[in-house]
């Protein structure tokens, strides 16, 4: 059996690449992918101390509740790719740099 | 919160009756009934809670559950309050846009959300409706689409937002790691005997990331100022009423129950952090031009006061801050519904364009100084209780430069709102704000309901502050 910390860094890797995603990243649908890397990431910790937590069985708890967060995942994709249609509408382009209009 | 779902998901299906039968009132009328009939459940609730002590329904540490205290209570009255009126407020603000149905559905999920955060007993219940008020809100910032700002604001705020999100589960997963169960309950008994360990500061940190992009902590606060500004007013006022002390709300429920083992760490941050917040926000407010803007700045200090006093900790500092997270809810909802008066009236926002403006909408402008006098905590209003309240406590508990700096910072909000009233009440008027006339009735009389509590609790606090403090209690009870 794969020892736990090997998912633990696993999943702290995807947090870190998706992060690093969404700082560096200029594409708007890659800022969307980055957020899904951040969610998995969780995930996949979800899943993995689920197996750990107890020896011989997997706790089901973990796996309802990842089963739950990726209908919210999808639910965030479907919002947010709908906002980048209507961006690529305004501005003719996804390069996220353009959107700078407003001061923040 | 069962009644607010039910009229949430059979609006738009009334919307289209109503489309069909050309009958468009019906589906304002439909969302606002709803409101209102949550509004007596909520009543119901209240006596019910404040008799019999906290509801629940946990039996079982891994199950989802709900658990009902005066905190959550409070905070849900706040909520309820402020999305009546901004309901009532919609039907002639929104009148030129289409797709009202669906704005009317977004609302009411969007309240239904808060209301299910602020009752969850449990950390993944929280996440369920943490997640339902913030895709309503991303739709609902990015509510007029035809035009580019909004929809700019609504994909920065959504990229912010869902990071911060899949932040929340990231420290999820790894609560459940170490205990095996996300029941509030649970998780403080096991993590409260615990030796802290580094697992345990990173969850931490996560929690306050997380949490802290919703409640526009100063390094992840950049979302609001835009977000606030390009919302439909009624909504402005929802953000920045309700849904960003949502975002405090989750942060205090969970750092008090879940890491009270390491609460000397936690108190430290929040407070460096709210100081800064305080200060970035009061000082970009001065600067600003556009009164929406301004208003969505001050949101962001008047958030440092209120995580100011609950990072006190003790029940007088909680006390502070939930009586003016209601006094805030009021006081913003004011000011961003006579914004959107203005916007809706003359269609600009640019405080040098509604120079004088109180000779043509002399009701609106007039409310808006209440309000501004009230946020600016001048004595006889609602503001300075509960701001008095938080320093007071901060000095009670010894933390007497951050409480001095406070101070400094609410001198600042004086500074800013006056030269608000000052443009708006007392300059001559420019060609555009000449040709204003007074807003129409039904969007008067939410603002008019909010001013007149402004006055009410400024001038009777006493059995307002008595909740805040049973909801202090509660929260600290737990």
């Amino acid at each position: 059996m794969i020892p736990l910390s090997y998912y633990l860094a696993c999943s702290i890797a995807l947090y870190t690449i998706g992060m690093y995603c969404l700082a560096i990243k200029r594409n708007m649908i890659r800022l969307v992918l980055g957020i899904e890397i951040l969610i998995n990431a969780a995930h996949l910790n979800f899943i993995a101390f689920s197996a750990h937590l107890n020896q011989g069985y997997i706790d089901p708890l973990g796996s309802s509740i990842v089963i739950m967060s990726i209908v919210f995942a999808g639910c965030v994709t479907a919002v947010a790719l709908t906002i980048v249609t209507y961006a690529y509408k305004h501005y003719g382009t996804l390069d996220v740099r353009k959107l700078r209009r407003l001061k923040g | 919160m069962n009644a607010l779902l039910i009229f949430m998901i059979t609006t738009p299906v009334i919307g289209w009756l109503a489309h069909k039968r050309r009958y468009r009132k019906i589906r304002d009328l439909y969302a606002i009934s709803g409101l209102s009939v949550t509004a007596y459940f909520l009543f119901e609730l209240y006596v019910d809670v404040s008799a019999k002590g906290p509801l629940s329904s946990c039996y079982l540490p891994f199950e989802a559950c709900l658990q009902i205290d005066m905190f959550g209570v409070f905070m849900a009255i706040v909520y309820v309050m402020i999305g009546l009126l901004a309901a009532v407020y919609s039907v002639r603000y929104m009148e030129r846009d289409t797709g009202l149905a669906e704005y009317y559905t977004l609302l009411l999920g969007m309240i239904a959300g808060m209301m299910g955060v602020v009752f969850a007993g449990d950390f993944f219940t929280l996440f369920v409706f943490w997640e339902l008020m913030s895709l309503t809100s991303y739709a609902l910032v990015a509510f007029r689409k035809k035009r580019w700002a909004p929809i700019e604001a609504g994909f920065k705020y959504l990229i912010m937002s869902a990071a911060g999100g899949a932040t929340i589960l990231l420290a999820m997963s790894f609560l459940y790691g170490m205990t095996g169960t996300l029941n509030f309950a649970n998780l403080g008994a096991t993590l409260g005997s615990v030796v802290p360990n580094e697992w345990l500061y990173v969850t931490l940190t996560l929690v306050i990331v997380g949490f802290g992009v919703k409640a526009a902590i100063v390094p992840f606060h950049t979302w609001l100022p835009d977000a606030h500004p390009e919302a439909p007013a009624p909504i402005s006022a929802l953000l920045s009423g309700a849904l960003v002390q949502t975002g405090a709300y989750a942060l205090i429920r969970v750092l008090l129950v879940v890491f009270g083992s390491v609460q000397n760490a936690w108190q430290m941050t929040l407070m460096v952090f709210a100081i800064l917040t305080m200060f970035i926000g009061n000082l970009m407010a001065l600067l600003q031009d556009d009164i929406k803007r301004l208003l969505a700045f001050s949101t962001i200090a008047q958030m440092g006061y209120i995580l100011f006093g609950f990072s006190i900790a003790s029940p007088q500092g909680l006390t502070g801050s939930l009586f003016h997270i209601m006094n805030h809810a009021i006081i913003k909802g004011l000011l961003f519904l006579c914004a959107g008066a203005f916007v809706h009236q003359v269609g600009t926002r640019d405080l040098k364009k509604l120079e004088g403006i109180r000779r043509k909408m002399p009701l609106t402008s007039i409310l808006l100084a209440i309000g501004a006098i009230a946020i600016a905590a001048i004595p006889p209003l609602n503001g300075f209780w509960s701001e008095w309240l938080i320093v007071l406590a901060g000095v009670e508990a010894g933390m007497l430069l951050f409480s001095a700096l406070m101070i400094i910072n609410v001198l600042l909000s004086v500074a800013y709102y006056l030269r608000l009233i000052y443009v708006i009440v007392l300059k001559e008027p420019t060609p555009i704000s000449e040709k204003a006339t007074e807003a129409p009735r039904s969007m008067l009389i939410p603002i008019v309901v909010l001013a007149a509590l402004c006055i009410i609790i400024g001038l009777y606090p006493g059995p307002f502050i008595a909740l805040a403090e049973a909801a202090a209690k509660a929260a600290l009870s737990l």
